[in-house]
Order: structure tokens, then sequence, then C-alpha cells
């Protein structure tokens, strides 16, 4: 006939079993929680560079060695982001892109899923106008017309043009004018 | 046992947890599907990522975009098996990829690129050197001795990553990127 645990010995497994539990949360949370952190602070960064502009957009130069903030930055492309806010109201993107090369714009939520990628194959040459709206919004969406209404997870958006950039300086001023064009409003 | 030496084995468990997090995201591999030696994450930058995927990719491709705009495929080591290192020298050798644009990028350990005089990061579909058959073939390294550079120059001791970037993939790559006949990475001379 078997005994059943003493008090003590309760105790000390109750204890195991709890510091096996933290251990594990504390993995599940650090798994979970550094794309957010990491996302939180481009945003941030790109909000705060970006204000100084009139338009909000955040233009950087063509990445080199001395471009140390995103990892694994493409030296092929020419940049632009805007960080966007929809907790109170949609945000407003527009574009004039006459661009005869490759471009896209992505939306990246905050956890840094790529919610949507528009390329200009599939854009074509029109001018874009988007709205961008939270799904966690209860403000009605308003009236537009000729926009496109884009529904985002959640509030906090980051939007990244990317325009391929070649070798000649034609070519490159020609896209820093279709970069020139982006507006985040 | 005290109460403060239970408290100080649950802020151990805390730690141990962060570490083993931090461990697996930076130390095991990433899963993936390969290509010769360059392996390809399909749900990057897919909202039906996983947990560990999404961590992943926050630490080394941010803001990368799903496979059917981009397919990023990437090289650690060499034709042998030998992990890629930057003070040895490489030839990059293939076909051109099914895509509508292509590049390969050489990254530093630190996921950033490699300072060089002659700012050369990358090779593309554009500025490739090829060789007769029309095919890409060009060399990853430090200068050689004689003081010629590389076509991609690399600097340091570290290790050296290679990101091979397929915008607008065929729908082929898509669907089964293994089948990218992939370039070749073969290490050429001794290590400096």
């Amino acid at each position: 006939m078997s005994q059943a645990p003493s008090r003590p010995r309760k105790f000390v497994l109750g204890h195991l079993l709890g510091l096996l539990v933290v251990a594990a949360a504390a993995h599940v949370l650090t798994v979970w929680a550094l794309p957010r952190l990491i996302m939180a602070e481009v945003l941030r960064v790109t909000r705060t560079e970006g204000s100084t502009s009139a338009d909000g957009v955040l233009r950087p130069p063509p990445a080199d060695h001395t471009a140390r903030r995103i990892v694994m930055p493409s030296p092929d492309l020419l940049y632009a982001t805007c960080s966007l806010d929809l907790s109170e109201r949609p945000a407003q993107i527009t574009a004039n892109i006459d661009y005869p090369r490759y471009w896209s714009i992505a939306l990246y939520a905050a956890n840094s899923d790529n919610f949507l990628v528009r390329n200009d194959r599939e854009h074509g040459a029109r001018p874009l106008r988007w709205m961008i709206v939270s799904r966690d919004s209860v403000s009605p969406v308003p009236e537009t017309r000729n926009v496109e209404v884009i529904e985002a997870p959640g509030t906090r958006v980051l939007l990244l043009m990317r325009m391929l950039l070649p070798e000649d300086a034609a070519g490159r001023a020609a896209a820093e004018a279709a970069r020139q064009t982006l507006r985040c409003g | 046992m005290s109460k403060a030496r239970w408290v100080a084995l649950y802020a151990m468990a805390v730690l141990v947890g962060i570490g083993s997090a931090w461990l697996w995201l930076t130390r095991v591999g990433p899963s993936g599907i390969d290509a010769g030696v360059w392996r390809v994450n399909l749900l990057a930058g897919s909202p039906n990522a996983d947990a560990y995927t999404r961590a992943r990719v926050a630490l080394g491709a941010l803001l990368a975009l799903d496979r059917r705009e981009t397919l990023y495929y990437i090289a650690r080591t060499d034709e042998r098996g030998e992990p890629l290192r930057a003070q040895c020298r490489y030839r990059v050798s293939g076909p051109t990829p099914a895509a509508r644009w292509w590049s390969i990028t050489a990254y530093d350990e630190d996921f950033f690129l490699f300072e060089n005089a002659a700012r050369r990061y990358s090779v593309n579909v554009e500025t490739a050197p090829r060789d007769a058959q029309g095919e890409m073939a060009f060399e990853v390294g430090p200068a050689a001795a004689n003081g010629t550079t590389a076509d991609l120059p690399t600097t340091g001791d570290g290790s050296l990553l290679l990101t091979l970037r397929l915008y607008n993939p065929a729908v082929s790559l898509q669907r089964a990127p293994d089948s990218l006949v992939a370039p070749r990475i073969e290490s050429v001379g001794n290590c400096g």
C-alpha cells in the first residue's frame, strides 16, 4: 500500500513544476514579443524621423555599409517608409508613380506580418489612392470615391515603398522623382 | 529552503526561458526548403508564419515580402558544406534564375553590408559578370595578394552570408522553390 507524499515533498514538487511553467512561459513570451518589440522600435524611429518632412515620409539614402538600422538592407532598392497610426482616423496614402522599373508598396502589421503588397504590374500607371482603416476601429469609414479602402489588422502599420535602383544617373533620378510623389497623411 | 532562495530560483527560471528562446532563434538554423546550398523560408513575411519563423525573420530579415513577390534564398555554406567565411574567396556560378529581377548580396555576420571602398555590395541581373555561356560567374571575398578586389568584396574574418533575392519569381518557382537551379558556391584559393 503506497503512502501519500509528505507535505514538504509536495511543497518541493509543486515548486519544481512552478519553475518549469515559469521557464516555459518566459520562453514563449520572448518568441512572441521579439517581432512586436522590434517593429515598435522601427515604427517609432520612422515616425520620429518622418515627422521632420512635411509629408510624413522618411526617404533614406540608398543602403550602403553605414545603413545599420534594418537588417539585410538591399543596396539595389530605394526605400520610402511611413509610420501609420490608425487609432483615431484612417490614413490617406497617395502617389503618382511614373517609373518603368519594378516598384512595390508593402504594408506591415505591428507583429511584422506583411499583410498587403502591390507592385507596378498589378497597380499600373494610374494614380495610387488608398485609405487604410483599422479592423479594430469603431469609427465609420468616410465616404470615398476613386479610393481603395484597405483594412489593416490593428492600429499601427508600417508602409514600405521599394523602387528598383538602376546604375545610371538618369535612372536613379527617375526613381528619386517617383518616390517623392508618395504622401502619407 | 528560504523564501529568498525560491525567489532567486524563479528569477533564474525566467532567465532560462529567455535564454533558451534566444539560443533557439539565433543558433538553430531556420527551417525551410533547400535548393543546393541555398535555403528559402516560404513563410517569411507571411501572416501564416509560426511564432518562431516570425521571430527569426524579425531578427534576421525584417520586413520581408511574401513568396509571390519575392523569394529570399540564403546560403551559409559552400558546396563542400563548409561555413562561408569573410576571409575566404568563393566563385559563384550558375544559370540565370527564372524571375523578373534578381540579385545576390553579401552580408557580414551581423546581417549588414561589408564596408568596401568600391561600394560594391551586390550583383544583379544587370551587373553580374557572366561567362562565355551567359551564366553568372563572379567572385566573392577579400582582396587577393596582388591587390585585385573581388566582384563582391568582403572584409574581416567573421561569417559570410549570401542572399539571393528573386523579385516576382516564376510561378513554377513559387510552387516548387527547390526546383531552382541554384548558383554554386565554390571555394577558390586559400583563406587569407
